[in-house]
């Protein structure tokens, strides 16, 4: 009477729908990513650390039911006791639980998506592109690296996750529960099923050796104050990530300067309170001195970056563009960022101006006045497409 | 893997509609796709259609049911069957014989209402199939125009799936722009003493009445406004929330009466004890009430038993022509079901706890009753209607106010998809907590 037919296509009807939502996801990160590159929660948190990003753009909407006061649900008890104003289910204070795997209740729609500062770099920095190095010497070798990369369905026996095949196996006896297809009370056993098997995954990636020392050069006189630092701090923040994700290995120096640099710890750097006069040629020559004792730029990737006001005492200036003359020559790249406040006065020869003659393919001016400069900035110094 | 071969599922099937025939069900021929659970999620995300136009909404809900399947959240309906001549329907690999035998007795009851209820008898079953492949077909060659491309056609989904059911629900004949016209200009002319005649020319770029189906609103009133392909796009878009909007309006009346007929079908069936047992567990798993919710399952099977009872059979089947899901707990369920059902309404607060605020006793059976009727069938979607378009050109949208508040931060984002159709100004106004609401 009726009729059946088997398809042994395996047509996987939905993959071109599936990649467009995925892009579609890809972008709001990327979009929701810049609103967030200087939120101060995430400045100075290490690679594994894991935050939440807003995903605008995925949900979709309609006309629906708010929850406010004229509107309620309709449920059915039957066989139980209820009483009028007895709570069915206690709320949970924080709000937005749904998570890039998607929500666990129904009608939940992925808002934010948790990921590493490692992927958020790789969303960011991807096609960002420094500027066309010339290999150091060690960078003819090179390393093969083997990672554990997730699990897969398929894979060789020895790579098996007993832990991975045994969840799923639970999770598909909840959902059988569920169904009531199996009852957990009787006496016959649940096996394990082919679909449950789980493989471990490994990438083998090979990666030029590079070596590469970043330079944070601050300036700490009295006239950077706290918002000056907190945008300092972020875009050097970026830096740090971009840098790393790019190279294997990454050393940082970090060097404070009033009328006389001095290298200081991390913390040291940021935290530090800011007093004194400024001689920007001081944070410079310190520079040089450090990579004449440690960094030989033969054999190391040299990136500098300078943070300021723009204000320098006159006596400076001369020296302060000989040395930072010198510090372009031996590095891969190097910067100069301009923190000002909007409409602030700088007294004195402005130091964008005076390092204006230099600026080239491996020496860049940055102005920043205001959070949202941050990102655009950071682009343009890496000659990637802004908000694309 | 599998305990059964195809021979067992066509023998079983010829007794299935053996006995579905004895008792006078008329249902369309039912062909059965057997499938795994992979392409089952696929078949779903697209409505169970064979074939349906590509958009990444799709995508997104094969994620979505993929994940929660995995992680043990949500079982696979076991049913998927859809309203067309001959009925198509997906019988998992992997369930047991048992199971196959129960979903194939159910899916004789959904094609025998699809066949039946008068909701349906506007949903061209005969040419769904053909009409889904071929609206698919030419929007996949908009997408590879060069002139459109996959952006622009997304776009426009967007904005016409955030529109989703705001179309004629009730089934009532539209009147076109021109016959409102007709009817409103003889209408004024006879009135007496006015001293001016009305003709066409006065009414250019006027809504006479309200217009409660968006879609066709715009496919009349702003036709100039497309491009062919976006007014073909919005043909589709509206032939097919016309033909989904029957099944939301039936799903209680739909699921009880598949299945009613599944647990009647196979109680005649003899069959043994390890069929049976099992069978008996899911089927009682399947009409259970759920607290969070009404189960249309254990709501639909329990108005049908009820009719039965107290009517006979003959009447089961006159309920499943002429109801729909509201019109039948209206007139079927007094009191005393709402009692023994146990209905009661909730409210949600800001953190997500969900109160009881009424519960089916003595007081407050008729309120929740009322609550019950609003939040079935389409109640649950609110309506929204075109009520007029100013000089200036803004379309002023209203909401069917019915006690219930929209979400507004939803609402908002329609009302600018809306305005991305309208090139123009759209203003939306609503009742909040009382007062009037413009956005």
């Amino acid at each position: 009477m009726s009729v059946f037919r088997t398809h042994n296509t395996n047509a996987d009807r939905s993959a071109a729908d599936r990649s467009r939502h995925k892009k579609k996801i890809e972008k709001a990160i990327k979009e929701g990513i810049h609103d967030i590159v200087a939120e101060e929660s995430i400045i100075g948190q290490d690679g594994k650390k894991q935050i939440r990003i807003p995903v605008r753009g995925i949900k979709q909407y309609r006309f629906i039911y708010g929850s406010g006061n004229g509107s309620k649900g309709v449920g059915s008890a039957q066989g139980k006791d209820l009483r009028k104003g007895q709570i069915l289910k206690e709320g949970t204070p924080q709000q937005g639980s749904g998570s890039g795997k998607g929500g666990n209740e129904k009608g939940e729609e992925y808002y934010d998506v948790e990921i590493s500062l490692d992927e958020l770099a790789k969303y960011l920095f991807d096609d960002l592109k420094l500027p066309d190095l010339e290999r150091k010497s060690s960078s003819n070798i090179f390393s093969e690296m083997i990672k554990r990369k997730g699990y897969r369905h398929q894979g060789i026996r020895v790579r098996l996750s007993k832990k991975e095949t045994l969840k799923n196996k639970i999770r598909r006896r909840s959902s059988a529960e569920r169904n009531g297809s199996y009852d957990p009370e009787s006496d016959e056993s649940f096996p394990f099923h082919e679909d449950d098997l789980m493989y471990k995954h490994i990438d083998v990636k090979i990666k030029p050796i590079t070596n590469a020392v970043i330079f944070f050069i601050m300036d700490v006189s009295g006239s950077m104050d706290k918002t000056k630092k907190f945008l300092a701090r972020s875009f050097f923040f970026l830096l740090y990530q971009f840098i790393r994700f790019k190279y294997e290995k990454v050393e940082l120096v970090f060097i404070s300067h009033t009328t006389e640099g001095k290298e200081v710890s991390e913390d040291d750097f940021f935290k530090s309170a800011s007093t004194g006069g400024t001689h920007i040629s001081s944070g410079l020559l310190k520079e040089l001195e450090i990579v004449k004792d440690r960094f030989p730029s033969k054999s190391w990737n040299i990136y500098s970056f300078h943070c300021s006001d723009g204000e320098n005492w006159d006596d400076d200036n001369a020296q302060a563009f000989e040395s930072m003359k010198k510090v372009i020559d031996l590095s891969q790249m190097s910067a100069y960022i301009q923190i000002n406040h909007t409409n602030e006065k700088v007294f004195g020869q402005e130091m964008s101006k005076l390092f204006a003659p230099l600026e080239s393919e491996k020496f860049k001016l940055v102005k920043i006045v205001k959070k949202e400069d941050i990102w655009p900035q950071f682009t343009k110094l890496f000659g990637g497409a802004t908000n694309e | 893997m599998s305990d059964w071969s195809l021979e067992q599922l066509k023998e079983w099937d010829d007794k299935i509609c053996e006995v579905a025939r004895k008792y006078g069900l008329d249902w369309y021929s039912i062909d059965y796709e057997i499938c795994d659970y992979y392409e089952m999620i696929g078949h779903m995300s697209y409505h169970g259609m064979p074939s349906y136009f590509n958009h990444w909404s799709f995508g997104k809900s094969f994620e979505r049911t993929h994940f929660m399947y995995n992680a043990g959240a949500e079982g696979l309906p076991y049913e998927l069957i859809i309203n067309s001549d001959p009925s198509i329907a997906y019988l998992m690999r992997q369930n047991e014989l048992f199971l196959q035998i129960l979903i194939m007795a159910h899916c004789v009851g959904h094609s025998d209402f699809f066949k039946n209820n008068r909701c349906f008898k506007d949903t061209d079953p005969k040419n769904v199939v053909s009409r889904m492949r071929n609206a698919k077909k030419r929007i996949q060659s908009y997408v590879e125009d060069p002139n459109i491309g996959i952006d622009e056609v997304e776009k426009f989904i967007d904005n016409l799936q955030a529109l989703s059911f705001q179309t004629n629900r009730y089934g009532i004949p539209r009147k076109s722009k021109g016959d409102i016209r007709k009817e409103e200009i003889e209408r004024f002319n006879k009135l007496k003493d006015v001293g001016i005649k009305l003709d066409q020319k006065h009414l250019d770029g006027k809504l006479l009445r309200p217009d409660y189906d968006l879609f066709a609103f715009f496919q009349e009133y702003a036709s100039e406004k497309f491009k062919d392909w976006q007014l073909d796009i919005f043909d589709i878009m509206h032939r097919e929330s016309l033909y989904f909007i029957p099944q939301i309006k039936t799903k209680i009346l739909n699921e009880g009466w598949a299945s009613f007929w599944h647990y009647k079908i196979l109680n005649e069936l003899n069959l043994t004890d390890n069929f049976h047992i099992p069978f008996l567990k899911l089927h009682n798993a399947v009409v259970k009430p759920h607290i969070g919710g009404l189960n249309p399952y254990h709501i639909g099977f329990y108005i049908f038993n009820k009719i039965e009872r107290e009517h006979g059979l003959q009447a089961c089947f006159e309920a499943r022509e002429i109801h729909d899901d509201v019109s039948a707990c209206r007139i079927f369920l007094d009191e005393e079901d709402i009692r023994e059902l146990n209905i009661f309404s909730f409210v949600r607060g800001k953190h997500g706890e969900v109160k009881v605020s009424e519960v089916a006793d003595e007081d407050d059976w008729e309120v929740v009753k009322k609550e019950m009727l609003k939040n079935i069938g389409v109640g649950s979607i609110p309506q929204i209607f075109v009520e007029r378009i100013e000089k200036d050109g803004t379309l002023v949208l209203k909401h069917e106010y019915d006690g219930r508040d929209l979400d507004l931060d939803h609402a908002t984002k329609v009302v600018g998809h809306v305005k991305d159709l309208w090139k123009d100004n759209v203003r939306l106004y609503t009742i909040l907590e009382s007062d009037v609401w413009e956005i």
